[in-house]
């Protein structure tokens, strides 16, 4: 059994760190869809493979993932996860004036190809701001791979994740994370799951081991 | 949004039992459903007996590993003692329906993801034939997440995917 990798200080530095990248990819929605766009992280906790799935609601809870693998210094995953009614209210942010919406149910899991790809940029901004915040500190860089948005069962969706890290690591952070434009909260979290010794070269980059 | 549980066709109101990552459960207790949800790579794997009634369901992650807690979190190491279980509570598997759901790649084009439900099949029908069992019905494979529901009063196994409900 491993100690646990994430100190409170290095869950402080974590914070802080998700909090200045929300706000960075807050600012790089809004330029690109010319709204105000407003991104929090409103709060940033360790948890654990089992305690991630509830989180997300169940592990049967209909949810929208946009998954982004680390690589680079950093190894592991990422992935904002939104409630499909938020991830449609995102993606017509986004696309407002650049596309007709779909006439679909709010909760239904059907998304057209523009919808898809508004919300891969989206998770591309967040979780990249995230990766920038944190090459910015370890002097190397980190790269997300091309994002994939795949709407279904959070606990199908997050599965294979974890069985990914489960041999070597079973520490994730979770940035509970809010899209505020125009009066609308959008809730969501960014999950970022990376391998153990990714994790220690994080919190040490980060001053925090 | 929560699908509420059990949502499968067949339910009863009666308890449920269920099954989380690397988890199992056993009943004789007709009533009671033996639910695992969400299944992405994972596999659920489900033995009813005809004669006892006994009925289990074991909700693997990986192939392979040491035994370990969770009890059946792996393939290889879980199933003897998903199998001693079930003999305990008077279950024989040979004798047994045995059936098989999950296996998905869910994110297919993720390198380090996209085998492990493929494993996790072979891995299953591999450790099922060292104990000289076979696989009787299986849903395996896809790309979509399943939720398997075990009705130890008929042996029925429920499979819900986002868009369909089908039986085993």
């Amino acid at each position: 059994m491993h100690a646990p990798a994430i100190t409170p200080a290095a869950e402080y530095a974590l914070e802080r760190t998700f909090e200045r990248a929300m706000a960075a990819a807050g600012r790089a929605l809004a330029e690109m869809s010319g709204q105000e766009i407003q991104i929090v992280a409103t709060e940033v906790t360790r948890t654990t493979s089992r305690h991630i799935i509830e989180s997300a609601g169940g592990a049967e809870t209909l949810v929208v993932g946009v998954y982004l693998g680390i690589t680079g210094s950093l190894t592991g995953h990422a992935m904002l996860v939104l409630q499909p009614s938020g991830a449609r209210r995102l993606a017509a942010m986004l696309l407002d004036g650049f596309a007709v919406p779909t006439p679909v149910s709010p909760d239904s899991l059907e998304f057209d190809e523009m919808e898809i790809s508004a919300l891969q940029e989206v998770g591309n901004v967040t979780i990249g701001a995230f990766l920038n915040e944190v090459a910015r500190h370890m002097l190397e860089p980190v790269h997300p791979t091309v994002p994939i948005a795949i709407a279904d069962m959070a606990g199908a969706i997050l599965d294979g994740v974890l069985a990914d890290l489960t041999m070597d690591s079973d520490e994730l952070l979770a940035a509970h994370t809010s899209f505020i434009n125009d009066g609308d909260t959008i809730e969501g979290a960014v999950l970022v799951m990376p391998q153990r010794a990714s994790l220690q070269a994080l919190t040490a980059a980060l001053g925090a081991a | 949004m929560v699908l509420a549980a059990p949502l499968l066709p067949g339910a009863t109101g009666g308890p449920v039992l269920v099954a989380g990552i690397g988890e199992m459960v056993i009943t004789r207790d007709p009533a009671t459903l033996l639910v695992a949800y969400g299944l992405g790579s994972c596999v659920a794997l489900c033995l009813w007996d005809p004669q006892s009634k006994v009925a289990a369901l074991a909700h693997f992650m990986l192939p392979s590993g040491p035994l370990n807690s969770p009890p059946v979190k792996f393939v290889d190491s879980g199933l003897p003692t998903f199998l001693t279980e079930f003999r305990r509570a008077g279950g024989q598997p040979r004798r047994s329906e045995i059936k098989a759901a999950g296996g998905a790649a869910m994110l297919a084009v993720v390198a380090t993801t996209m085998e492990i439900g493929k494993h996790n099949g072979e891995a299953l029908q591999a450790a099922l034939g060292q104990h000289g069992l076979r696989l009787h019905k299986q849903d395996l494979g896809g790309k979509a997440g399943r939720t398997v529901q075990l009705e130890p009063a008929t042996g029925r196994l429920l499979i819900k995917s986002v868009s369909s409900v089908s039986v085993l």
